[in-house]
């Protein structure tokens, strides 16, 4: 297989039976290029992402994985092809649409990004606040989705109580308070310890199972080799491999 | 609703308080550059005042030599009023001129030492039915046997209103440049509340929160700089007119003068251009911050 690839022969692609269910992420002959340096981060991406999926996006640190995530939120755009995300067609989306965009998506990150000043619900709080939801429905959903993710017993901690996992925690509640189609995780156990690693995956896999589709950038192996999910490597800024029940790497 | 202007008041005054220095440096820049536009906008209005009075009532003086004869100077008071251009003939003497001179200077007693009641000529002062036509009546009278010289008040009032002119156009160039001060500094003061709060804003792009949203606590935290600086500014015009023209009120009876009303109409101007300079100030200072 491997040799196909270096005589530039077709990547195989998943068996996922995508067309007898909604795409919920589509990319097609997808490339982008930095402006600064000229470094290619992505070229040709084709790629599905059935509703409900939960996908493994792997590879060696520069190969692509942060910029995918970038051009799903439209924080950056491709230089060529198209993007689809839960129905809308990136490069057709008007700048003051994206936040119509951002509002389907969950997005969770290696550094946890919370608001220190605040406390655990008043972070979960502040996703609904700015996309002007009423009082009454933040304080109903809120403490759901808190309790969700297993921390319904620190409303009023601050983020510097908490330990690691359990930021990521609160990181997971603000992405999903919102009930979003898709989530997207960059590294969400990049910092942590591979036990409480284990709880973020569970937790994860069971936001999966509520129907929400699932898009993680991981390096760890560990991890990916034990969920057995579809695994979409990428080297370089190309794809190299799409694995129904994939592993990490080839050699393990 | 009122989570939404909780949390916009509280982030207003938050990044108000954060940076007092910055805030209380904009404050009185804006101050500054609003109360001297403020000031040219005054001094347009008081000349736009004298200027419709004083040219309303222009006189042309027609100078006699003073070697004119009786006969010549009645020939010449007789075709005047004859002539269907003028409206009024006063004929002034030398010595009427002298006492009016007497008048005028009283009080300061070199001019006066330096006056002859011989020097000042006779005239005729003639009030135009249309002070704009005085170029036909001086061409008119030239040549006229006796006439000396043919002046028009204009000529003077022009050169006064010419130093008005140019003081307000010196006000309100400097006032410009303290306006682009202003600009500067609260563009300045909103990024620096913004840079202290780019993880906040971050989040909130991420989760999906409008531009607007963002915005808005910004721009009006400028705009409010902006008013307070309007205001002020109008309360100096306000306490400098009273001073100045109070002052020359008492003195100068003959001119009308502005007064609160006028001030009164500078001071909407003024918060306009400072609520609307500082929300643009901020509007275009936060762009980096969104594109995030």
């Amino acid at each position: 297989m491997l040799g196909s690839l270096e005589t530039g022969a077709p990547v195989r692609r998943a068996t996922f039976p995508t067309w007898c269910r909604a795409a919920v992420i589509r990319l097609d002959n997808v490339s982008k290029t930095y402006k600064n340096g000229g470094v290619v981060a992505l070229s040709n991406i084709d790629l599905d992402i059935a509703k409900g999926e939960f996908v493994f996006l792997v590879g060696a640190s520069g190969s692509g994985k942060s910029t995918f995530i970038k051009l799903l939120i439209k924080d950056e755009d491709p230089d060529a092809g198209e993007i689809w995300v839960g129905g809308k067609r990136l490069s057709r989306l008007k700048s003051w649409r994206v936040p119509t965009l951002r509002r389907d998506l969950g997005c969770v990150f290696q550094d946890f990004k919370l608001l220190p000043n605040k406390t655990v619900f008043e972070n979960v709080a502040f996703a609904l606040e700015v996309i002007g939801r009423p009082r009454s429905s933040i304080e109903r959903t809120v403490p759901e989705v808190l309790e969700l993710v297993g921390l319904g017993h620190k409303h009023e901690a601050y983020p510097h109580e908490l330990s690691g996992g359990e930021q990521q925690r609160v990181s997971i509640a603000r992405a999903f308070v919102n009930r979003p189609r898709i989530l997207l995780c960059d590294e969400p156990t990049g910092n942590l310890d591979p036990t409480t690693s284990v709880g973020i995956m569970k937790l994860l896999d069971r936001i999966n199972r509520t129907g929400t589709t699932v898009v993680m950038a991981t390096h760890d192996q560990h991890i990916v080799d034990s969920m057995r999910r579809r695994v979409v490597e990428l080297e370089a800024g190309t794809l190299v491999r799409d694995q129904t029940r994939g592993v990490y790497g080839y050699g393990s | 609703m009122g989570a939404r202007l909780r949390y916009l008041l509280s982030e207003v005054f938050v990044g108000l308080r954060r940076n007092l220095l910055m805030t209380v440096a904009t404050i009185v820049t804006v101050t500054v550059s609003l109360a001297l536009l403020g000031a040219g906008l005054l001094v347009q209005q008081q000349v736009n005042l004298a200027r419709d009075l004083f040219y309303a009532e222009v006189e042309v003086s027609i100078w006699l030599d003073d070697g004119i004869s009786e006969a010549q100077r009645v020939s010449l008071e007789d075709d005047l009023r004859d002539n269907p251009e003028v409206s009024d003939l006063i004929f002034v003497s030398k010595d009427d001129a002298y006492e009016e001179a007497q008048e005028l200077f009283e009080g300061q007693d070199e001019v006066l030492a330096s006056i002859e009641p011989d020097f000042l000529p006779a005239s005729f002062r003639v009030s135009l039915h249309d002070p704009e036509r005085y170029l036909v009546v001086e061409s008119q009278y030239a040549g006229f046997p006796g006439v000396a010289d043919i002046s028009d008040q204009r000529e003077v009032l022009d050169r006064f209103f010419t130093v008005m002119d140019a003081f307000r156009n010196g006000a309100v160039a400097v006032a410009v440049l303290q306006l682009v001060a202003a600009a500067a500094l609260i563009s300045n003061t909103i990024r620096m509340t913004a840079f202290a709060r780019r993880e906040q804003i971050g989040i909130m792009k991420l989760v999906g929160a409008t531009n607007w949203y963002v915005r808005l606590p910004f721009v009006l935290e400028g705009m409010l700089a902006g008013v307070i600086g309007a205001l002020l500014a109008s309360g100096l015009l306000f306490v400098g007119m009273q001073t100045l023209i109070g002052r020359l009120r008492e003195q100068i009876v003959f001119i009308p003068f502005i007064g609160t009303a006028e001030v009164l109409t500078v001071t909407p101007i003024l918060i306009a251009i400072g609520a609307g300079l500082a929300a643009i100030a901020s509007f275009v200072s936060l762009r980096r911050f969104l594109s995030v």
